[in-house]
């Protein structure tokens, strides 16, 4: 019976999870109207000096193991919210491109085609990293660098930069974006 | 004829005239090309409809003639449907090559975890029927169902998760199938619990819903597919300055 129950509410679940997953398609149009209320700000400098394994070698060796360790948490804290901000930038992003990939321009369907893979490995890379820093959190002492993540939002944002002008090459960035 | 006889053979009818329109428009728009398995799928289901129709207004009615032919049916359009299922998660990751290894890993990853969650239950719930081979089916349609949803319900999520666009027939196949396929979830836990097949309330309920998932296929492959426009006005200031940084940079390299 227990069995049966928890077959029933799961497959219950998952029927309300389609529905809303039908009427939420409609979000996705949404986002491509304004872009501004989904993307959040993300200052690249500060996110590349928080996963700097240099600068992190540098507290480790310069102060006491339990100050490094609270200090460490506090970064690894920081460094969940830039990728949680870097993923939710890339999605808006991918949608944008997504859009863009159906351009009769190929230098714009090629743009859009990079960015989209670009926005996509960086949710994936989100995916794994995520999880690893709440590891991190747990034993701060464990050596964890998600210094790639930066780089990729990087390669990103130059993309959408390129996106825009290829789009928009009259009216600069601002009007492309 | 009782009201209730009605409703069943309006329910049992009126689907499979439904998909002979669901096959016109897919060969007349050439989806079947796009979608062989689903294409399958409806003309078996059409097929098995029109031969099981046959037997019961023979001699044989709804007996052991009629029960053998459903057996068959039933076998074959659940292999199909994992066809169908498995055509889904292609045309899917075909349109974003980023992600070919995530999501041959997902389905697979999905189907053993699945299956061994199936497997796992029909060794710890047997059922309650005395007959070996009764206990046996419905373990097998419970993990058969396990299967199908879950596989439609982790290709969901995961879309949901990197936010990808599905293409408006894709999404409403996926979407009646995996409606279907949680109904069938639900009834089949429910076949081996109460150890008989058979309850009037619930072969209504899953007829019904069958309705349903054809109304929705009949609405994502008759309707002309909308695309997304780009319709992009503004992005906050402290991103421009940012991006305009990165494109400095990326003309002085």
């Amino acid at each position: 019976m227990t069995i049966t129950l928890i077959l029933a509410v799961l497959a219950f679940l998952a029927l309300v999870f389609l529905v809303r997953l039908a009427r939420g398609r409609a979000s996705v149009s949404k986002v491509l109207e304004n872009p501004t209320e989904h993307i959040r700000s993300v200052d690249v400098e500060a996110f590349r000096n928080l996963v700097d394994r240099d600068e992190e070698e540098f507290l480790r060796t310069n102060l006491p193991p339990a100050e490094f360790r609270k200090i460490q948490r506090e970064r690894l804290r920081a460094t969940v919210e830039y990728v949680s901000c870097a993923a939710q930038n890339a999605g808006v992003l991918l949608r944008l491109a997504d859009a863009g990939r159906r351009s009769s321009d190929p230098a714009t369907a090629e743009a859009a085609e990079k960015l989209v893979n670009n926005a996509l490995r960086l949710r994936l890379y989100a995916l794994h990293t995520i999880p690893r820093l709440y590891v991190g959190m747990i034993f701060p002492g464990a050596r964890i660098s998600p210094a790639g993540i930066a780089e990729s939002y990087e390669q990103m944002t130059r993309l959408v930069v390129l996106l825009g002008c290829l789009q928009y090459p009259t009216r600069g960035v601002s009007a492309a974006l | 004829m009782t009201p209730l006889r009605l409703l069943w053979y309006c329910l049992w009818v009126a689907p499979h005239a439904l998909q002979g329109i669901i096959l016109f428009a897919m060969l007349r728009r050439r989806l079947d090309r796009q979608f062989p398995m689903f294409f399958l799928y409806t003309a078996f289901e059409v097929l098995q409809f029109v031969v099981l129709f046959t037997i019961s207004r023979s001699h044989f009615h709804f007996g052991p003639g009629y029960a053998r032919a459903y057996s068959v049916g039933l076998a074959l359009s659940t292999a199909i449907r994992f066809g169908v299922i498995y055509e889904l998660f292609r045309h899917f990751f075909r349109r974003y090559p980023a992600l070919g290894g995530a999501g041959a890993l997902l389905f697979r990853g999905a189907t053993i975890v699945l299956l061994l969650l199936a497997v796992g239950l029909a060794v710890s719930s047997p059922g309650s029927s005395a007959d070996f081979l009764l206990n046996a089916t419905y373990a097998l349609d419970r993990t058969v169902s396990i299967l199908q949803c879950g596989l439609l319900i982790s290709l969901f999520s995961f879309s949901r998760y990197f936010l990808l666009s599905w293409r408006s027939h894709a999404f409403g196949i996926a979407l009646g199938l995996g409606i279907f396929a949680t109904v069938e979830l639900a009834t089949s836990a429910v076949w081996l619990h109460l150890g008989t097949f058979g309850n009037p309330v619930i072969n209504l309920v899953t007829m019904a819903t069958y309705n349903g998932c054809v109304l929705i296929w009949i609405f994502y492959l008759v309707a002309p597919e909308r695309e997304p426009q780009m319709t992009v006005n503004a992005l906050p200031k402290y991103d421009l300055e940012i991006w305009n940084q990165e494109l400095q940079r990326l003309l002085q390299q």
